[in-house]
């Protein structure tokens, strides 16, 4: 198109986000531009969206899945109705995704697209409706785990941006940080074994599934590590017991809701999950 | 257990290399035909095929929208009537990005000259229609090469329109633009989505340097002129069969 036609909305500046943030109203966002990182979606009215976007990042490994069910128990004993999220939930392409990643026949291009067709459908289908009525929505990964996964394959940081400039800025992003060999322990006790996305096997990194793994998920830890400066993510220590990294998020998530108390005991159910 | 790391190699650091347009760092060449439906694009772009087949070149004809990888979200996307200006947008991105990385570039690579009915630019004007920014468009289709050749068949919008509409029973809900919610009536909804299309193409006929070719031209007349266009622009040469 020509140049008159492009919006002139800026890119996604490099570590604006948090002052960016701050001006927000109480109830509510000030200004719709500001809920996106660059261009807004298609179609969306951002006066209309009262809930909030809390996502949970991390590799794997980093016990975002655990905080969460924990997180959702917890905000819905105090009164807040929660939808979540996930990587390749989408109806549109979730399932056609777990094939891609099966046959083991895509190039990464491809998977990225995929990935970001799968995480649009689910904002714009899951997410939103969510916000509008008002919810919480908690995701477990968002557009960084997406970013940080094609970004290690060689494919542009900026084009990356680029793709998710009309994504929704979430309200607050947790980073679970833990190092690859803790990350190795927990996965290989989950499964018995590690698996070949986990490891990063369609990099050619190493034949030893345990050091490729281990320079895989560095690869990504170090992608995380920039994208943290740049979104202003509240970095977590992930190897801290799950009650402890619990109580911080906890605390973190009460003030940016207006929750008076943080006590929480989990029920019977999740009472696993409390190691 | 953390001890591990210790003899572990720094892992490798990623080259950020840019996903963006090769500077002809192949042998190939690329040919693309783009216009709205109904400007005689695929009658032309198939003729062409057809003489330089007969020639003895070689050559790979590619179209848009055809790999089976992505096939089944599409159709379930479109028959459900999920997409949205979005994902429409995406679903076709990562369609072209497996035709793009495991046919055109190997080709290219391989030497080969590609034909392409539609390449990017049917997105770009299509997508915008829908109400993607362009901005957004031109990155989201920044790893495609550019081809060597774009010919763009212009036909006015009432001779494209009932080219198609006489030669089909129903307009498809996305392919009449129903989803953008203009009109209710299909052929009313089509007029209008293709109008927006066309203007949308008519734009980068100086952005991207089409080669302009009048769709209303007779058809033997035109493909005269196409043969001639392409063997101007392009060193056939270099694809024709080798002698031994």
């Amino acid at each position: 198109m020509t140049p008159a036609r492009t919006p002139s909305t800026p890119a996604i500046p490099a570590n604006g986000h948090p002052a960016k943030r701050s001006k927000k109203s109480k109830n509510g966002h000030s200004n719709g531009s500001t809920r996106f990182y660059g261009i807004p979606m298609p179609g969306v009215n951002t006066e209309e969206l009262s809930g909030s976007l809390i996502v949970v990042e991390g590799t794997d490994g980093s016990g975002r899945s655990t905080q969460i069910s924990l997180l959702t128990e917890w905000l819905e004993g105090e009164g807040f109705a929660v939808q979540t999220m996930g990587l390749r939930r989408s109806f549109l392409v979730g399932e056609d995704i777990d094939a891609l990643l099966a046959e083991n026949a895509v190039t990464r291009m491809t998977l990225a697209l995929m990935y970001g067709t799968d995480f649009f459908d689910q904002l714009e289908r899951r997410i939103l409706p969510a916000l509008r009525s008002g919810l919480i929505v908690l995701a477990d990964r968002y557009i960084f785990t997406l970013i940080a996964r094609a970004a290690v394959r060689g494919i542009g940081r900026d084009y990356l941006h680029g793709i998710y400039e009309i994504a929704l800025r979430p309200d607050l992003t947790f980073w679970l940080d833990v190092r690859p060999e803790v990350a190795f322990d927990r996965e290989f006790k989950k499964s018995q074994t590690i698996s070949y996305w986990e490891s990063g096997r369609d990099m050619s990194l190493s034949n030893d599934l345990f050091q490729s793994f281990i320079r895989y998920q560095s690869m990504i830890k170090r992608e995380f590590e920039y994208l943290s400066k740049r979104h202003g993510f509240l970095e977590l220590d992930g190897e801290q017991s799950v009650a402890e990294v619990n109580g911080k998020l906890r605390k973190r998530i009460a003030s940016h809701l207006g929750i008076q108390s943080t006590h929480y005991k989990p029920s019977h159910a999740l009472a696993h999950l409390w190691r | 257990m953390a001890t591990a790391t210790q003899n572990i190699p720094v892992a490798p650091q990623v080259v950020p290399e840019k996903v963006a347009a090769p500077k002809r760092a192949y042998p190939g060449a690329l040919v693309v035909v783009e216009g709205i439906d109904g400007s005689g694009k695929s009658t032309q772009l198939y003729l062409l095929k057809r003489w330089l087949e007969i020639g003895g070149y070689r050559i790979h004809f590619t179209e848009w929208n055809s790999s089976p990888l992505v096939k089944s979200a599409t159709r379930r996307g479109k028959q459900r009537r999920l997409l949205t200006p979005t994902t429409f947008s995406m679903l076709h991105a990562a369609d072209f990005a497996d035709r793009c990385e495991r046919q055109i570039l190997p080709l290219l690579h391989g030497g080969y000259l590609v034909l392409a009915d539609r390449y990017v630019y049917t997105a770009f004007a299509r997508d915008a229609a829908r109400g993607c920014a362009p901005r957004w468009l031109r990155n989201l289709y920044s790893f495609a090469p550019v081809p060597d050749i774009t010919f763009y068949f212009r036909a006015p919008l009432e001779v494209a329109v009932t080219r198609i509409v006489a030669g089909r029973p129903k307009l498809k809900y996305y392919e009449a633009g129903m989803d953008l919610g203009i009109s209710l009536d299909r052929s009313e909804s089509f007029r209008i989505f293709q109008e927006r299309i066309l203007n949308n193409y008519d734009q980068m006929v100086e952005t991207d340097n089409f080669v302009l070719m009048d769709g209303t031209v007779r058809v033997n007349k035109l493909q005269k002129q196409m043969r001639q266009l392409l063997t101007e622009r392009v060193d056939l040469k270099q694809f024709a069969p080798k002698k031994k």
